[in-house]
């Protein structure tokens, strides 16, 4: 029966698909790992980071030597920014990462704040 | 004279006995004449009524013989038609599974960004899982698989499996290095550890792993699923072994009406592309141990080249000076340089601006420059000129 001249399927999507690369873990808060988030790698996680996904020892080998933003990492792994931040919650959860949240917003520092140490900058600099 | 009486009379009297036992055997043989004519006519009435039988019994043999195989031819046509009709449909399915699948690709890195994401993965998990369903029957009908035509480390192929059953969670997959297998191969191997993993979620308990490990033997590559549920009684190792060795297929009407065609499907794909399953190992939480056995022209020990979709972002940003060997990840990404002196906000001994700069980063220096700002700025605990005086 196989060898009518069936045409077969061709599937061109991904082998695998995202829910099992973020192993079904729910999407951190909103407040978590936003775009502007820097993370990268501790030091002395090499060892742990070979029982990774290859998509999270993707993310290891690029935060390893330094600092990226959480947008950037989905750029280069291009993986969903979502994905890119489960993935970031598992491993800081395995103590794999520094994290370093994005300045609040500015309408947190009063004005005067602000008119102070633009004067600062001034008698340093001489604007 | 009463002596010559008495020798009459013993003369007649033996005159008579042998008159008697002459009278006698003559009679005897007479009967034993008619008693062997009986007896042959009866043996040749038997012998007759034998043959009638035999010949009644070999007509009623070949009535049905004949009716068997009436029956038969019917039930293979029955099979046949239901096999076309289902294996049309199932095409169909397979086929809108596989738009699904992409649109929700689509779709996903559309909104990756987004809460929604949780959702239409959730969604695209019940799609795989039809997408398996469709598949299943399509090889029950004798439909073509899904053809991929890339190869994919064996690793990966045991994840697509994985994402197509409900409990993929359970599964825990070891990491194998550097295992592909052949573009040809993947969409079958996934198709049957699919079935396989399926099986083992369904006879174990709800919460208890699956493990998956990979062994090579001799020439020959193993995926081995451990379950931790109830063993197989020889029966049903019995039986599921001969399903698996493809030998013997069972009718669709045959299947039930809550149809188990898990094995049977393995069975069919295993035969088809050459490699072979086995179920009547134990396992080591007690269970049943799958193994699925992959010959080497299958699989190679070649590192996988990553997708075609991951094509280097380095285009997007690229500053000159940054593309040196070596600045590539082991997947073939750019790697940002390591920032190795620490951050100053302000050059202002100058030693910072002695190493750091004239490194390969120069060119980026204005970026660079920017980036420390930030970072310096949003890094309380650094220590700042400014930070003692001013606010």
């Amino acid at each position: 029966m196989h060898d009518e001249p069936d045409s077969e399927l061709e599937l061109t999507t991904a082998l695998v698909p995202l829910f099992v690369i973020a192993k079904g873990r729910a999407l951190p808060a909103d407040h978590e790992y936003e775009h502007t988030t820097l993370v990268t790698a501790q030091e002395g996680t090499e060892a742990a980071s070979r029982t990774l996904t290859p998509e999270a020892r993707a993310v290891m080998d690029l935060i390893a030597d330094g600092f990226l933003s959480v947008a950037e990492i989905s750029g280069y792994t291009r993986l969903p920014l979502g994905i890119v931040r489960i993935l970031l919650a598992q491993m800081a959860e395995d103590g794999l990462l520094y994290v370093r949240n994005p300045a609040p917003r500015a309408e947190r520092v009063d004005r005067e704040l602000l008119t102070a140490v633009l004067d600062g900058l001034k008698t340093r600099f001489g604007a | 004279m009463s002596q010559d009486a008495l020798i009459w009379c013993l003369v007649a009297i033996a005159v008579i006995a042998i008159a008697a036992v002459v009278a006698l055997t003559l009679r005897n043989s007479a009967l034993g004449a008619k008693k062997r004519e009986a007896e042959a006519a009866l043996a040749q009435r038997l012998r007759y009524t034998e043959g009638e039988l035999g010949r009644m019994q070999a007509e009623l043999q070949r009535v049905r013989d004949e009716q068997d195989g009436v029956i038969g031819e019917a039930e293979q046509a029955a099979e046949e038609s239901t096999k076309a009709v289902l294996k049309g449909a199932a095409r169909f399915l397979q086929s809108l599974a596989a738009e699904q699948t992409a649109l929700l690709d689509e779709v996903q890195r559309k909104y990756g960004g987004h809460s929604v994401l949780s959702d239409l993965m959730d969604v695209n998990h019940a799609n795989a899982q039809m997408a398996r369903k469709a598949q299943g029957i399509a090889v029950m009908c004798g439909a073509p698989l899904g053809r991929r035509n890339q190869p994919a480390s064996v690793y990966d192929v045991v994840r697509s499996a994985q994402s197509q059953i409900r409990n993929f969670h359970r599964v825990e997959i070891m990491q194998p290095s550097g295992i592909a297998l052949k573009a040809s191969a993947v969409a079958p191997v996934a198709l049957a550890v699919a079935e396989l993993l399926d099986n083992a979620a369904s006879f174990s308990q709800a919460e208890a792993p699956i493990e998956v490990t990979f062994q090579r033997v001799q020439k020959n590559l193993c995926i081995i699923i451990d379950d931790a549920g109830v063993s197989m009684s020889d029966e049903d190792r019995q039986a599921a072994t001969a399903l698996l060795s493809g030998d013997e297929v069972p009718r669709l009407s045959q299947l039930g009406t809550q149809p188990k065609f898990g094995f049977p499907v393995v069975g069919l794909i295993a035969r088809q592309y050459g490699f072979k399953v086995d179920v009547t190992g134990v396992s080591r939480y007690g269970g049943v141990r799958a193994v699925v056995l992959l010959p080497e022209e299958l699989w190679t020990m070649e590192e996988t080249p990553p997708p075609a979709s991951e094509v280097p972002v380095s285009s997007i940003r690229r500053v000159e000076g940054r593309e040196q060997a070596g600045a590539r990840t082991m997947h073939g990404l750019p790697k940002r340089g390591a920032r190795k002196s620490p951050i100053a906000s302000v050059p202002s001994d100058g030693s910072a601006s002695g190493g750091q700069a004239a490194g390969p980063r120069r060119a980026g220096g204005g970026l660079g420059a920017f980036q420390r700002g930030t970072l310096t700025g949003r890094d309380l605990d650094a220590p700042t000129p400014e930070g003692s005086e001013g606010a």
